[in-house]
């Protein structure tokens, strides 16, 4: 079965006033790109998407994974792995231990196998023992995607998730991720700034437009 | 500043305020021990031994019941702060992301100021066989008709010490942790984590453990090293609560240290050295127990489950929280209700009289406690909030933090057993000056209030914007206008709280205040220690409310006045 993330008619308030609307499906490997201004409810509907929408906001509308509503779901059981900005790595671990954390119980020595490979794959073969803040900041972007791809997520939420990280290394980065996200056919919903993402990601693009007219900034 | 430009005063002061401050912490407290160490070994010029002798510690040995108050002493240190830290991790991991920490942390954070004795006689009045627990379950569960005879409290196993310790403890981790998660950069990098966590499918609670504890921890070793420090050698606590034959070995040495024969100061002296023997042993226990938990569980980080029993756990953490709380609201109802009752039948939850009198007479002896009080704690706030700003500016003049040594230092008088380290203090005292109780008291107070101010104002200094700081010199400031018109007036409210706080710390304090005043220095917290054994409950019930009183006045000065300040700023 082909995997999907489906909004339904959702409309986004803060504070009783309409942030947005929204109603669109995403199928595996494609890459739905929503751009706007900040305000204009962006991070607020990974938040939504996430389970972790705060006290301000109300929402109405639904959200299904692969046909399921996981409206009710809490955040630890929707199964959507989120790249934010930073890595977040956890520096209390190695790399490898921080990949062995999101991923799925099982097997030592398998799941052990399974993380050399995947650095193999991104190019950080042999760094598994290394302490993440010792890394290069796109050493640390590209463990952290195979974090996230690890866990086993049913969809995937990108939340700028290059901003940080310098030109030529965006490019490449963010062919990574890309390719990642086609390669294990997951439906993927990226929130930038950046036109030159929006434009890589080959998929649909929604903007949306401020709400807060008085702050009116880019 | 360049090599050629002699600095100012404030300047040379400011630079030299760090050494000031170590040598104020650190010569009294080493001084202390040695004052102790002498003795301990025979060598005590006030008593005519000159010989090093075991005599001391022979003597310590034989005395009965020896065994039993280590015991007691380890027993409730041990138990209640573990206790304590225990419970306040289950309530940060199972209220992590929602509002209720911060509710918690509210009701919770009175308990901070109140001194130990008088949070000790709440709790004792409330577990005694007449207090409110048996009175809430008298007569038709218990079918008590009168007052039982119950071990509560004083009981030989230290229950009622190790209930009043952790109930004070809880509140003062709780507070360092949510310290910790407030830090700007490294908070916001733990809850962002938290959430990644959430994202990969762990349970809440799990996702704390796993994932922010590990970063929080070494930053909560200090505090956590203190409170245990303070709980296997405090007096108060035991002395209120605690059992009497044998008593913790902390309140033993204060009686042989007090009694008219002078020559059980060598025995007492030797016990002293024993004190600092088991706290620094209960220490090097829980610092080696913490490095096998994180040796035994590194593996389990990693292996990938994500809940265990998370539901449990979160429905016990609701619910222990819940019965804390009434505990501590049920204890202090109760010591209002005694404080103004007149006659009061067994079974009865309310007073069958309202009276002031016990009020009256108790404020009408109380003058001289008061000032003596409130004196000794200003002095006492009023240098050490002085010295601490000195050495904070001197850390962002030279532009680099105090280095962790002095970190370290500050902590000092915070994780010596102050009884192991007072009585040699005093010793010197005496020496030095026998003429003012007064000037040795407010400076004794000066080593246990200057940590607690010292940690309350670092963290918003450190976050002024250096900016400002930075435009006012290159406006041609000097060091010292920029710190008295930039900063000062940016840290007014902070350091109205460091204020309040440093008050409330001297207000409490029994010890130093007892042994540095030889006995003719009355607070009121020595009062309301004397009076808690002995005197009647309803006088001991309010000098126990006058004792929480007095910081509280002081914490409600500290948040109105920048308000009434600002207010005015605006218009």
């Amino acid at each position: 079965m082909q995997s999907s993330l489906h909004i339904k008619n959702l409309t986004l308030y803060q504070q009783g006033q309409l942030l947005l609307k929204l109603n669109e499906q995403v199928n595996g490997g494609d890459i739905l790109t929503i751009m706007g201004p900040s305000g204009s409810g962006k991070s607020s509907l990974l938040n939504w998407l996430t389970g972790t929408l705060g006290n301000d906001f109300s929402a109405k509308g639904e959200v299904c994974l692969n046909g399921q509503n996981i409206n009710n779901l809490p955040a630890h059981l929707r199964h959507i792995g989120v790249l934010y900005q930073d890595a977040l790595l956890f520096s209390h671990l190695t790399v490898a231990g921080n990949i062995a954390f999101a991923m799925p119980k099982g097997e030592k020595k398998q799941r052990k196998q399974k993380i050399e490979q995947a650095l193999e794959q991104v190019g950080l073969a042999g760094l598994g023992e290394r302490h993440p803040d010792n890394l290069s900041g796109g050493q640390q972007a590209r463990v952290a995607l195979l974090r996230m791809l690890l866990s086993d997520p049913k969809a995937i939420l990108l939340d700028e998730p290059f901003s940080k990280l310098d030109t030529q290394l965006r490019v490449d980065t963010r062919k990574l991720v890309f390719d990642l996200i086609r390669e294990y056919k997951l439906p993927a919903i990226m929130v930038t700034h950046d036109i030159n993402d929006a434009e890589a990601a080959q998929g649909k693009i929604i903007t949306l437009q401020s709400q807060d007219h008085l702050k009116g900034n880019s | 500043m360049t090599q050629d430009a002699k600095p100012d005063l404030f300047t040379q002061i400011v630079k030299f305020s760090p050494r000031f401050l170590l040598a104020i912490l650190i010569l009294p407290v080493f001084g202390g021990l040695i004052g102790v160490l002498l003795p301990a070994f025979g060598w005590a010029p006030a008593l005519n031994h000159y010989n090093l002798s075991f005599t001391g510690f022979s003597d310590l040995w034989q005395t009965a019941g020896i065994g039993k108050m280590i015991t007691l002493s380890i027993a409730t240190g041990l138990v209640s702060t573990l206790l304590a830290f225990v419970i306040t991790l289950m309530m940060l991991a199972a209220f992590f992301n929602s509002p209720w920490l911060q509710r918690i942390q509210r009701l919770l954070s009175p308990i901070l100021v109140i001194p130990h004795a008088a949070a000790a006689i709440a709790v004792g009045f409330l577990i005694t066989p007449s207090g409110m627990v048996s009175r809430f379950i008298s007569p038709w569960f218990t079918g008590w008709e009168l007052a039982p005879n119950g071990i509560f409290p004083h009981d030989s196993y230290g229950i009622s010490i190790i209930l009043g310790l952790t109930l004070k403890e809880l509140p003062f981790l709780l507070l360092m942790a949510l310290t910790v998660l407030a830090q700007p950069e490294l908070g916001k990098k733990l809850r962002q984590q938290h959430k990644v966590a959430l994202n990969f499918g762990y349970c809440p609670m799990t996702a704390f453990f796993k994932v922010v504890l590990p970063s929080l921890y070494p930053l909560l070793r200090l505090p956590v090293l203190a409170v245990l420090a303070y709980a296997s050698a405090s007096v108060e606590m035991p002395l209120i609560l605690g059992p009497n034959t044998p008593p913790t070995l902390a309140v033993a040495i204060m009686h042989w240290f007090s009694d008219v024969d002078l020559n059980l100061r060598i025995k007492a002296s030797a016990g002293a050295l024993l004190q600092l023997l088991v706290t620094g042993g209960l220490l090097a226990i829980w610092i080696g127990a913490e490095k096998t938990i994180k040796y035994l569980f590194s593996d389990l980080l990693t292996n990938g489950k994500r809940e265990y029993g998370d539901v449990i756990w979160h429905k016990i953490t609701a619910v222990v929280t819940t019965l804390l709380i009434g505990f501590i609201l049920l204890a202090l109802i109760g010591l209002v209700m005694w404080s103004v009752a007149g006659f009061w039948r067994f079974p009865a939850i309310v007073p069958e009289q309202f009276i002031l009198s016990h009020f009256q007479s108790a404020l009408m002896q109380m003058e001289e406690p008061l000032i003596n009080s409130a004196v000794i704690g200003l002095m006492t706030t009023v240098l050490a909030i002085v010295l601490t700003l000195l050495c904070l500016e001197a850390e962002q003049l030279s532009g680099k933090n105090l280095s962790g040594f002095i970190s370290l230092v500050i902590y000092l008088p915070l994780l010596v057993p102050s009884i192991a380290f007072l009585f040699g203090l005093v010793w010197f005292q005496q020496l030095v000056n026998n003429q003012s109780a007064f000037i040795n008291v407010a400076f004794t107070h000066l080593l246990f209030v200057l940590p607690y101010v010292f940690l309350s104002l670092t963290s918003s200094y450190r976050q002024l914007d250096p900016r400002f700081a930075q435009v006012a010199a290159s406006l041609g400031a000097p060091p010292i206008k920029v710190f008295f018109k930039v900063k000062l007036p940016q840290l007014f409210a902070p350091i109205l709280i460091a204020a309040a706080l440093g008050l409330a710390i001297s207000f409490g304090q029994y010890l130093p205040t007892l042994l540095a005043g030889g006995g003719r220095i009355s607070t009121i917290t020595t009062e309301a220690v004397t009076l808690a054994n002995g005197a009647s409950r309803r006088t001991s019930a309010v000098y126990a409310i006058i004792q929480m009183a007095l910081p509280l006045i002081g914490f409600i000065i500290a948040w109105l006045l920048p308000k009434y300040f600002f207010k005015k700023a605006r218009i």
